[in-house]
């Protein structure tokens, strides 16, 4: 089945890629994040991701001043000095930002003339002018591919792509050996020595939806197979991820009765979830498995956008969401007109938009929270359903007030 | 090039940002990648506005270079199409300012029926708060007209502006005072103006400016073109409030001598008048201050850091009206130091070449300052008051940038007779008590040593209020706890570093936690000054002796 992707212009709200910064510096325990970049990429580090407050980060901004514009390449090798100095680090993420690209900084040869024979320098494509948001960590985890051992031609194991933090890891370990699934590792793991060996016999089995061009590079440069299955989001998801990676693996297991479980369990949510009419507005590319939890959940959904849809990784997904409307790159200015004609229960949208939205009188809830919240897998049903509910039922709770303009009087002159 | 890790001020479009989403019928376009946008959630986030704030990004992509596609005119379209502002202002950022594209003509073929301002606010050569005060200076000359005064006295209130500091309460303080005087404001802005109040500026008596940072050049330029005198003081304290009025009254009445239709002058009301209740004094700070309990503020010494504006007001206003001593204050604003130094130069403590006003804009330099004068006040930025954290001081915030809790719902002015009630009482909240500290200070045992490892109150809220992120929270505790194990450890030292004997250390470990750390390095500083490598008991009572505490 092939849904119909409907593609716009592009003009939605969401963040340039160096916003991953934020959690993969805490992922990768011995990395540095350098960004050569402007006062503009500090101030949104900042402000966005409230995280540069924080004694001695483990990224900063190489900042490029008027005086360096004119330079052909920015000399970087003090910096880096400075940075082994105060935290010697394993690795070195170098990530380009709009300024230097336009500038045609020759990041490659950069990268390479900074690197040490101890001290990888790596190139990491991020600048708001080609990517969105979480897609940058596939460009972080492209950058570490080769770094990844070559795994012996038998070593027939899985190798979980995507960051997930300690406690999500720990329990897809815990399942796969419940299921007999060999675990090879993650990619990326808590340290850049602790990268997963890779090769012709891996499963690589993607955890998070916005890694497609990793997963393709590892398909060719590897010869792994990476599992085409949905992400394993709720619990139809983890049921469809866990089935298709045992099958992967030549094992058969039979997760039915799991999974009716794991809806029985959600059940005081689906009661609120179903019936429900829900909107995707584009921003954290994690759009098509939540749409799809919410649909199987009982929900209709208007539209579920994404920045970035690739047919052939996000295959399944789209299958699951046969005859909704999916669009790619929206207009986020066509979505509101839709969004005041239509009176979604809930619209999942960017921080930008989220308070104007509810201010429109429509329940929105903030869809840059899913990228820091533990939704994966069995366990992280609940947390998923919850995200969903919560802002539902709170204005429930809350609605008498709402639709008398006099409490917005003068919040916005 | 340097390692930029904390940014005191925005970037240009961001300052350009807070004009158009301060005014009515204005609206800002970026030309810029989609990760300018960024300035947008400040709005919504800080502000929680309710609606979308007045700033498009007209997306430039990596495809659109390698294309040629400029999409400005169809943005342009767009945005009146679907909001019909009357101006709209357009402007790079810090990618698309190097592609040098004659943004003019682009913007001229989109044929818009709403103006088209192309304002040149290169982010390398401008950050926010200069951005912003030029391009309302701009807007200010474009539209205000010349015309008659208005028949009642009036003002103009020049500055309140979109993610000011406090201006929301500063305007509705400065609304009530004019109120009391009887006086009209004619028009305020940017905040809440549209371009035909921008008309209308000349019209008034006299136009308030308080804040340097925005409004002054606007209101400096009224009065020479149209005659309109400026009043550019910040009525920050009592006593400044009281000559502020005064002034203002005096004002407005030559402007009103002048008159042919002559008004009848005005007159300043009894000061209870300015009251909440009209019936009290206008503020309890000078009661205040009298106070037996006040008493121990004339030994504690405060730092002050941040814009120009809200520097000198609050160094004068702890000085003059709480009787605290100043150890200190500086400004990110390098443009303003001059002027900075020139009002408080009677203020800082001469340091041989005279006055040390620290000027800076990297934060680590003002951590530093702060960690070598370990004073009993810090008023900063959200920055000081993390750095405040990690050294143990209590900081309150004084001036932006700020954090969403400097965007707090009540009524807290810093201006005027109320701003000065709510500077004393933050000051007195955030400052260690008096008569306790005695106590605590004279048995060293109060049961508070709990606080060693919890950290002064394990004041967290900044990371539970953070913006967005779920995994802040968590961040933020393992941050606070890993700095406070190590807090007695302060981060400036002498080069020389006397040892503690052990008589000396168990006698040290009896001061109160609070204020160990600073009387451990001020011994070890007397220590060090006079020639000893260990500190014995008696050093300790003798320096303790010396130093007077």
């Amino acid at each position: 089945m092939a849904a119909t992707i409907l593609k716009e212009d592009g003009a939605y709200h969401s963040f340039c890629g160096l916003t991953c910064v934020g959690w993969l510096y805490q992922k990768i325990k011995d990395s540095f994040f350098l960004v050569l970049g402007t006062h503009t990429c500090a101030h949104l580090l900042q402000n966005v991701l409230g995280v540069m407050v924080f004694a001695r980060p483990r990224f900063g901004v190489a900042l490029i001043e008027e005086a360096d514009l004119s330079k052909p390449q920015p000399d970087l090798a003090a910096l880096i000095d400075e940075i082994v100095a105060d935290h010697h680090p394993s690795v070195i993420f170098l990530l380009s930002s709009c300024t230097p690209e336009v500038m045609k900084v020759e990041f490659e040869g950069l990268a390479r003339s900074l690197s040490r024979p101890d001290l990888p320098v790596l190139f990491v494509p991020a600048s708001g002018l080609e990517y969105t948001f979480s897609q940058a960590e596939d460009s972080v985890l492209q950058a570490l591919l080769p770094f990844c051992p070559m795994a012996a031609p038998d070593d027939r194991r899985v190798v979980f792509l995507g960051s997930v933090n300690d406690a999500i890891a720990d329990d897809f370990r815990v399942e796969a050996t419940r299921l007999g699934i060999p675990v090879a590792g993650f990619l990326p793991d808590n340290h850049f020595s602790a990268l997963p060996p890779i090769g012709p016999a891996t499963i690589v089995a993607p955890l998070q939806p916005y890694l497609a061009k990793v997963a393709g590079r590892l398909a060719r440069e590897r010869g792994a197979t990476v599992l085409s299955s949905l992400f394993p989001f709720g619990p139809d998801g983890t049921r469809a991820f866990w089935e298709d990676l045992a099958a992967a693996m030549g094992i058969a297991v039979d997760l039915r009765e799991r999974e009716r479980q794991a809806w029985e369990r959600l059940e005081p949510h689906l009661a609120i979830l179903r019936g429900k009419r829900v909107l995707f507005t584009a921003d954290n590319l994690m759009e098509l498995p939540l749409a799809r939890f919410l649909k199987n959940a009982g929900c209709t959904i208007l539209e579920c956008s994404s920045p970035y849809i690739n047919r052939k990784f996000h295959a399944r997904e789209l299958a699951a969401l046969d005859g909704v409307r999916i669009v790619e790159q929206p207009d986020f200015d066509r979505q509101v007109h839709d969004i005041d004609l239509l009176q979604p229960d809930l619209v999942i949208s960017n921080l930008a938009t989220t308070n104007p939205l509810v201010g429109r009188g429509v329940v929105a809830k903030w869809s840059t929270e899913f990228s820091f919240m533990p939704i994966h897998g069995w366990s992280g049903a609940a947390t998923l359903a919850g995200m969903f509910t919560r802002p539902l039922q709170r204005h429930r709770r809350l609605d008498p007030l709402a639709h008398d303009p006099v409490w917005l009087a003068g919040m916005m002159s | 090039m340097r390692l930029a890790l904390w940014m005191y001020q925005g970037t240009a479009h961001h300052g350009v940002g807070r004009i158009a989403n301060s005014m009515r019928g204005v609206h800002a376009v970026f030309h810029a990648p989609q990760g300018d946008d960024y300035v947008n959630p400040i709005f919504t986030m800080l502000e929680r506005t309710p609606d979308f704030p007045r700033m498009t990004t007209s997306i430039v992509s990596g495809r659109d270079l390698a294309q040629g596609t400029v999409r400005l005119p169809e943005t342009l379209r767009k945005v009146e199409a679907r909001l019909h502002p009357d101006v709209i202002i357009v402007c790079a950022s810090c990618s698309t300012i190097l592609l040098q594209e004659d943004l003019e003509r682009i913007a001229r073929s989109a044929a818009t029926r709403a103006e088209v301002l192309v304002y040149d606010a290169n982010p390398y050569r401008m950050q926010e708060i200069r951005a912003a005060d030029g391009l309302f200076d701009l807007l200010a000359r474009r539209y205000a007209r010349a015309q008659s005064l208005t028949p009642a006295p009036s003002v103009n209130i020049l500055g309140p502006a979109s993610l000011g500091f406090h201006n929301r309460s500063d305007l509705i303080c400065l609304r009530r005072m004019l109120a009391t005087l009887g006086v009209q404001v004619n028009v305020v802005a940017p905040q809440g103006a549209s371009v035909g109040d921008l008309e209308r500026l000349p019209a008034a008596w006299a136009t308030i400016a308080p804040y340097r940072e925005l409004g002054q050049g606007a209101a400096r330029w009224l009065e020479e073109q149209f005659g309109v005198p400026a009043l550019t003081d910040a009525p920050i304290g009592v006593q400044p409030t009281l000559g502020w009025l005064g002034r203002l009254v005096e004002t407005l009445n030559d402007v009103g001598a002048r008159n042919e239709r002559r008004p009848a002058p005005l007159r300043m009301p009894p000061l209870t008048a300015f009251s909440l209740d009209g019936m009290s004094a206008p503020s309890a700070v000078p009661w205040f201050a009298r106070t037996a309990d006040m008493e121990s503020y004339s030994t504690k010494r405060a730092f002050v850091f941040g814009d120009a504006t809200h520097t000198v007001g609050m160094v004068k206003f702890l000085h003059d009206e709480l009787g605290m001593q100043i150890a200190g204050a500086g400004t990110y604003l390098e443009y303003e130091a001059a002027w900075v130094a020139q009002q408080l130069a009677q203020y800082l403590p001469q340091d041989g070449a005279g006055p040390q006003l620290l000027v800076t804009d990297v934060f680590q330099q003002v951590a530093q300052r702060i960690a070598e004068l370990s004073p009993e006040l810090v008023c900063g930025t959200q920055m000081e008051r993390h750095a405040c954290r990690k050294l143990d001081l209590p900081c309150m915030v004084i001036a932006p940038p700020t954090h969403i809790e400097n965007h707090l719902l009540s009524y807290r002015p810093i201006l005027g007779f109320d701003g000065a009630d709510t500077l004393a009482d933050e000051v007195y909240t955030t400052a260690t008590l008096g008569m306790e500290k005695h106590l605590i200070d004279m048995f060293g045992d109060a049961g508070l040593e709990y606080g060693e490892t919890q950290g002064k109150g394990g004041v967290t809220e900044e990371e539970r209020a953070g913006t967005n992120d779920g995994t802040q929270g968590a961040e933020g505790e393992a941050e606070h706890s890993r700095v406070n194990s190590s807090s007695s450890h302060p981060t400036t030292t002498s080069p020389v570093h006397p040892v503690w004997s052990g008589d000396a250390l168990v006698m040290l470990k009896k001061v109160p936690f609070f204020v160990r750390g600073r009387v451990q390095k001020n011994v070890e500083r007397y220590a060090a000054q006079h020639g000893y490598a260990t500190i014995t008991a008696e050093i300790l009572i003798e320096a303790r002796e010396a130093l007077g505490g």
